[in-house]
């Protein structure tokens, strides 16, 4: 079993790549579990065409954590992609963190983490004890940082390369840095800017997805792009990035930039 | 520093906040204090609290209520929890209720202080003492002092009576060390109005400025002490008296302040002294054997002074005498200590 996650700043697009990984891996036949931990809850409505499932933390806000069964919370989505959203409190009240690892033990519990690929899909912004919980407790054991060329996605992904890195300072490393994943804004020289900070905080990147308005298009039918135009360049990216990620067996410790070294080498690359 | 292990140790200041907070909201008679946090936190607390009152011979359990929280009601926020559980306290009619907040309730950002504002129909009286994150046992007895001390009426003029602020409701020996405070501030015609806080209900509390003179139980307490006389003008005495010469100091010190003539009743207590020191000449040479407490209450001054008065030695060799922690007050607590000693003498 794989068991990967994708982590990135907020906006990014990881939910997007996360679903048409996901999606891609699943038309590949494989038993794929998407896990949307974040409380905004709309990692895998694309792959259930548009539809908000429950989330655990509100299953067990209404009926209490012994009341929640696994059909409730785990739903099959396109391309036989089982899908789970987290959720988490209200927004100002409460401790988020706290609620993803109470969701990760209640996933366990009902025996719903297993399947060749699990996929979760992070908020990535904040990476306090509750939100690393999937790299820190072994859940996720390749962890993708999504982002663009700008400075502020580039800033969020070399945090959770720090996470990372920090991470495998412990006694039971259970988590390592898998690769970089450019989900581009179309800005001169990104490619190479994404390519260039993967190699410098000892990574690589793995794929390049160029900004396409067939994603828009797909959102809009809510569809993946897997399931709207499987025909299309962009679901050919997909496939890739799927391919990829099954077959990719470097992973590392990453090695963060300081943030001035991260701002010179956005300005290195950008248009002037 | 946390190497409390005998029964005589009963000093907790290494202890949460609540637990300070708690030592002081329990010895409100009509007072219901809900603890909004997990059961744990109130548990451990009601326990202590029962067994050193049952040991102080009142054996009531503590009006403690914990909100209960869970761990739903960490990730949810507990504001709703806080609110039902005041909901149903106020429902017994109680003369106040006091809400302490614990760790968990400050970590996840619980609005505490709006919930406590709607109305209940009693009053609600809200004590951030926040567990860890408040400090420790001092800071909540401190704090819990100081936010009754806020509920006290404007006075007009200063009463005839004299405050005792802060005792240690958590000790052994309060009602002890009580009475020997009261009886020195007889001898000089002065009484005790009010006990801020043990025995007293809540609208007592409000009396708190009214007295002529606080006596704070202990220096710590100084900050409380600072308040009120700010707020009302009230001089105050920065701790009980301690051993022989701190009886008659006290005795002096409240003369001083008060403008009272203190000759008679300091010759009166000094002879007293003597009169209970050579109660005990039979002790005259004899020699003790330490335990790690008793090496403590000799560190204290007024302790090694009766030693010496009494030619009293040390043999570190053999098993130890307990005693108690905190020094001894007045003139009856030395005599109270030199009871045990010459127990162990004999024994
Ligand atoms: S330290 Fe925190 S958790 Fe422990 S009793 Fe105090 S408030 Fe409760």
């Amino acid at each position: 079993m794989k068991q990967i996650a994708l982590y990135g700043k907020g906006g990014i697009g990881k939910s997007t790549t996360s679903a048409n990984l996901s999606a891609a891996l699943g038309a590949r036949g494989l038993d794929v579990l998407q896990i949307g931990c974040d409380p905004k809850r709309d990692s895998t409505r694309m792959l259930m065409n548009g539809a908000w499932i429950p989330t655990v933390l509100d299953l067990v806000r209404e009926k209490g954590e012994d009341g929640v069964s696994i059909d409730e919370v785990v739903r099959e989505g396109f391309a036989g992609v089982r899908c789970v959203e987290a959720g988490g409190p209200e927004p100002g009240i409460g401790c988020a963190g706290r609620g993803i690892i109470a969701t990760f033990r209640l996933l366990e519990r009902l025996g719903a983490l297993h399947g060749d690929v699990i996929v979760y899909d992070v908020l990535g912004d904040v990476v306090c004890g509750g939100f690393a919980m999937p790299m820190r407790e072994g859940y996720a054991e390749e962890v993708y940082l999504v982002t663009s060329g700008e400075l502020m996605s580039l800033y969020a992904a070399n945090n959770i390369a720090k996470a990372v890195a920090r991470l495998a300072k412990r006694s039971k490393q259970t988590c390592s840095l898998a690769g970089v994943i450019c989900n581009a804004k179309n800005m001169a020289g990104e490619e190479e800017l994404v390519r260039e900070f993967a190699q410098r905080i000892n990574s690589e990147m793995v794929a390049y997805i160029p900004r396409s308005r067939t994603v828009q298009l797909a959102e809009v039918h809510k569809q993946t792009v897997m399931e709207y135009a499987p025909d299309s360049e962009q679901a050919a990216v997909y496939r890739e990035l799927a391919g990829r990620v099954l077959t990719n067996d470097r992973t590392s410790t990453p090695t963060p930039l300081e943030m001035d070294e991260l701002e010179d080498l956005a300005l290195q690359f950008a248009e002037i | 520093m946390n190497s409390k292990t005998l029964h005589s140790s009963s000093q907790r200041y290494e202890g949460c906040t609540l637990t300070g907070a708690l030592s002081i909201t329990a010895g409100v008679e009509d007072a219901v204090t809900v603890v909004h946090g997990p059961e744990g936190c109130a548990h451990h607390n009601v326990s202590l609290l029962h067994a050193v009152m049952a040991e102080q011979g009142r054996p009531a359990v503590p009006r403690i209520v914990p909100t209960g929280l869970s761990e739903q009601g960490v990730i949810f926020g507990g504001e709703e929890d806080l609110a039902a559980t005041l909901r149903a306290v106020a429902d017994k009619r109680p003369g106040v209720i006091f809400v302490l907040t614990t760790c968990i309730t400050e970590t996840i950002g619980d609005d505490a202080a709006s919930v406590c504002s709607e109305d209940y129909g009693v009053p609600v009286v809200l004590l951030p003492t926040a567990g860890f994150l408040g400090g420790c046992f001092s800071d909540g007895l401190n704090a819990a002092l100081t936010a009754m001390a806020g509920l006290a009426d404007p006075v007009e003029e200063a009463g005839e009576t004299v405050t005792v602020i802060g005792e240690k409701n958590l000790e052994y020996e309060v009602e002890e060390n009580f009475t020997e405070v009261e009886r020195l501030l007889a001898s000089l015609g002065l009484e005790v109005g009010l006990r801020f806080v043990r025995d007293v209900r809540y609208a007592d509390l409000k009396q708190v400025g009214a007295g002529r003179l606080n006596i704070l139980r202990e220096p710590s307490l100084a900050p409380v002490g600072e308040m009120l006389k700010e707020r009302f003008g009230t001089p105050y005495i920065s701790s009980f008296p301690i051993g022989l010469e701190g009886s008659t100091a006290f005795l002096e010190e409240v003369g001083v302040l008060l403008d009272l003539r203190a000759e008679e009743a300091v010759r009166q207590e000094e002879e007293r002294q003597r009169a209970m020191l050579a109660s005990f000449a039979d002790l005259r040479g004899s020699v003790f054997s330490l335990d790690p407490m008793t090496f403590r209450a000799l560190e204290c001054t007024p302790v090694r002074r009766v030693m010496e008065a009494l030619d009293l030695q040390v043999d570190s060799d053999d098993a130890g005498v307990s005693l108690p922690y905190s020094p001894p007050v007045g003139t009856a607590g030395i005599r109270r200590l030199l009871h045990r000693w010459r127990r162990r003498v004999r024994a």
